[in-house]
């Protein structure tokens, strides 16, 4: 298809193909990021990823294709200078989340269908190959592919994402544009840090590295106070830690899952909301209300208590070892080792 | 199984078979891209040899003549090197299918025609009449089936059912579906359709649920929770015309118009908790019994269409119309010459090959393909054959 995306287009998805292309038709070269008059993007960028640092938050605004394409490029400069695959999760996970917002809104506007059309063909079949079309059968609902849907929707836990809890017809999977979007968010994200893992810069302009350096002073260091040794920890504890220290995002219920643990075996609520900081959407107010909300010293006031293990099988959440053998909830873990431990001493004797 | 049969009986089935594979190599099907799939082929001592590979349909036929194996397996999924441990293969995706066993059914009918081998002396009887074999006092029996009419059309029906899901639903079209009967107690279904191959574990599993019934939230129908006044009815946008959706609002007879009528339903059931309950037998009861460890395994090796199955010694076999297929008549592709056989059941009324059998001697001549059936199903012993 030759037919082209608009700029304003290219301004809100600067990760389409069509932007590169852009740059390219500009002749823009890396030295030029050094020259005073892009010295705001270059701010802009460094100040983007400063926000996502901080606040954990995407910025949402909008300029023109111009400086939101470069402000695109500059960002994943930083971060590939930067160096950091927590902050690189973070960053990648931000553009997908912002372009999310963008890409909503769009779906969902009562514009031109063909516009409509060739921008859900640019970044739903071009970027991520995967088959979307405006029902015409239903107002503001969008077509996927049975299977595109099935590829997509097991990563999610959630009971409503299951297959027969949508409408499903003659392999098509009816979606409101919200929850089109949602399906690619990961994917999105994922996409862009392959690129930026590739991506292999011939060098980093001085004004770049300085920016870089900057970010990487104000980055937080991860929290050492909670143990993560394998012998105390069940295992679905444990693997949600390592993929919290890898910086993956974990669904709501494994956070729930280690929220309420972390609460069972005696950590207090500050040293559970430091234990989310490594979250590439980590939010502080949120992460803080939700743990005091499982405390019970909000909402409901009820303490919420750790999810049984059959629970957890159910959720995906289970990486049982020998050890859990006999245990109805990863709380017993502990006792469950000690008891364990001791018995193989006696065995010893 | 094996343990219920002699050396002789072992020997009759295996010249049976190797008959077969001679005479019939003809019928078994090449799997597409056949250089790619693994294969597994079981001995008649019951060990079943895994990651083999073939690069043709002929080479396969004349191993199968020269080991002559009770059971021939293939992978679903292909590989770039089928021959290596499982770690190592390369995946490059598992074709869709769909298991559908007699076992998961529950018909009524399965007690009456299901009997029971002690493992230790051999000794038949009736499924459920025995808690230990009152001969030799073992409690550790086989259980075996001889399917009856209306279990194949209970089969029928839930394979129908599971191809008007496929095309439906899923969109598959029905020349991209074909059937084939396993040879012993079920019906296998393929589908053709590569863009189902690359699904993983979890997508299958999601698939299997969609076609079982299993998870539904009553949310689908748009009945949620509310915490003023129990539940709330709003439907859902995109109406209840399709998928589960349709098939629920018509057995509870409600329709876009019908709030206040799914509201006094659910009142009448006393409340949402009951309501997500009946809801969650309605799709129990509507949906396909299928195997969903079957369908969720992209490692799976399955009966290789055109073999004989081991545990019968009826061919799996396509059914290219379903309605007027016979498994009994069309699977048995045996030889006709006669075997002298020894019944361990007193009376047994059987249909093979279009003829009826009405076994009420001991010692009985039944054609080859007869032999073999009973011999498989652990209710006779070989006493003479001509080899």
């Amino acid at each position: 298809m030759n037919i082209r995306l608009g700029t304003a287009d290219l301004a809100k998805y600067p990760f389409l193909n069509e932007a590169a292309e852009y740059m390219h038709q500009t002749y823009f070269n890396l030295d030029d990021l050094n020259l005073p008059e892009l010295g705001h993007i270059v701010e802009r960028a460094s100040n983007r990823i400063r926000s996502e640092i901080v606040h954990g938050k995407p910025d949402y605004v909008l300029e023109r294709h111009e400086v939101e394409i470069l402000t695109f490029l500059v960002g994943i400069l930083i971060i590939k200078a930067i160096n950091s695959d927590n902050l690189t999760k973070k960053h990648c996970l931000c553009e997908a989340l912002r372009a999310e917002k963008f890409l909503v809104r769009d779906l969902k506007s009562q514009g031109d269908l063909s516009n409509k059309k060739l921008l859900i063909f640019k970044v739903f079949k071009e970027l991520l190959q995967m088959d979307v079309l405006p029902s015409l059968k239903y107002q503001v609902m969008f077509e996927v592919k049975v299977t595109d849907y099935l590829k997509r929707s097991h990563l999610f836990y959630e009971q409503e994402w299951k297959l027969i809890n949508r409408l499903v017809h003659d392999g098509r999977v009816f979606l409101d544009p919200d929850e089109t979007v949602r399906l690619i968010r990961s994917e999105v994200a994922n996409l862009l840090l392959e690129r930026i893992r590739q991506m292999n810069p011939s060098h980093i302009p001085a004004t770049i590295r300085e920016q870089a350096n900057f970010l990487k002073s104000i980055i937080p260091v991860a929290p050492r106070n909670l143990d993560n040794a394998p012998s105390v920890y069940p295992p679905c504890i444990k693997h949600a830690l390592d993929h919290m220290a890898a910086g993956e995002n974990l669904p709501h219920s494994a956070r729930v899952m280690l929220a309420t643990y972390m609460l069972a075996i005696g950590k207090n609520i500050e040293e559970i909301v430091s234990l989310f900081k490594t979250a590439p959407d980590f939010d502080e107010r949120v992460s803080r209300y939700q743990v005091e909300h499982l405390a019970g010293e909000r909402g409901s006031r009820v303490r919420y208590l750790v999810p049984s293990c059959t629970k957890l099988r159910n959720d995906g959440l289970c990486f049982a070892t020998s050890q859990c053998e006999g245990l109805i909830n990863p709380v017993q873990f502990g006792r469950a080792v000690k008891f364990h431990s001791r018995n193989a001493n006696v065995g010893q004797v | 199984m094996i343990l219920t049969k002699t050396d002789e009986d072992l020997h009759l089935v295996r010249i049976a078979f190797r008959e077969f594979y001679f005479n019939h190599g003809n019928k078994v099907e090449e799997p597409s891209r056949i250089q790619n799939r693994e294969f597994g082929l079981m001995g008649f001592d019951g060990v079943m040899k895994r990651h083999l590979t073939f690069s043709s349909l002929g080479g396969l036929v004349a191993s199968l003549i020269l080991e002559t194996p009770s059971d021939v397996f293939a992978s679903n999924a292909q590989y770039d090197f089928p021959v290596l441990p499982i770690s190592e293969k390369g995946w490059r995706g598992a074709d869709l299918i769909f298991d559908i066993d007699l076992k998961d059914l529950n018909l009524k009918c399965r007690q009456s025609h299901s009997f029971l081998t002690c493992y230790s002396c051999s000794s038949n009887y009736s499924s459920g009449s025995q808690e230990c074999c009152p001969k030799c006092g073992s409690n550790n029996f086989a259980e075996s089936m001889l399917p009856c009419d209306r279990c194949v059309n209970g089969l029928k029906n839930e394979v129908l059912k599971l191809h008007r899901f496929l095309t439906s639903d899923i969109g598959i079209s029905p020349e991209k579906i074909t059937t084939y009967f396993s040879g012993n107690n079920g019906f296998h279904v393929h589908v053709l359709d590569e863009s189902f191959n690359d699904l993983d574990r979890r997508a299958r599993a999601d698939l299997a649920a969609y076609l079982m019934g299993v998870g539904i939230l009553a949310d689908v129908i748009g009945v949620t929770k509310d915490t003023r006044n129990d539940f709330r009815v709003r439907f859902p946008k995109g109406g209840l015309d399709h998928g589960w959706r349709k098939r629920i609002s018509e057995r509870l007879g409600i329709s876009m118009t019908s709030q206040k009528r799914l509201t006094n339903l659910i009142k009448e059931l006393g409340g949402l908790e009951q309501f997500r309950r009946r809801v969650a037998e309605i799709t129990k009861e509507m949906g396909v019994r299928i195997d969903s460890q079957v369908t969720t395994d992209v490692h799976r090796v399955f009966r290789l269409p055109g073999t004989l199955n081991g545990k019968s010694g009826l061919t799996k076999i396509l059914c290219a119309d379903l309605n007027s297929f016979d498994p009994f008549d069309e699977s048995c592709q045996l030889s006709n010459r006669e075997v002298t056989v020894k019944i361990t059941l007193p009376k047994l009324k059987l249909r093979l090959k279009g003829e009826r059998f009405n076994l009420t001697e001991e010692i009985v001549r039944v054609p080859m393909y007869m032999g073999v059936y009973l011999i498989s199903k652990g209710l006779a012993h070989t006493v003479h054959f001509d080899s």
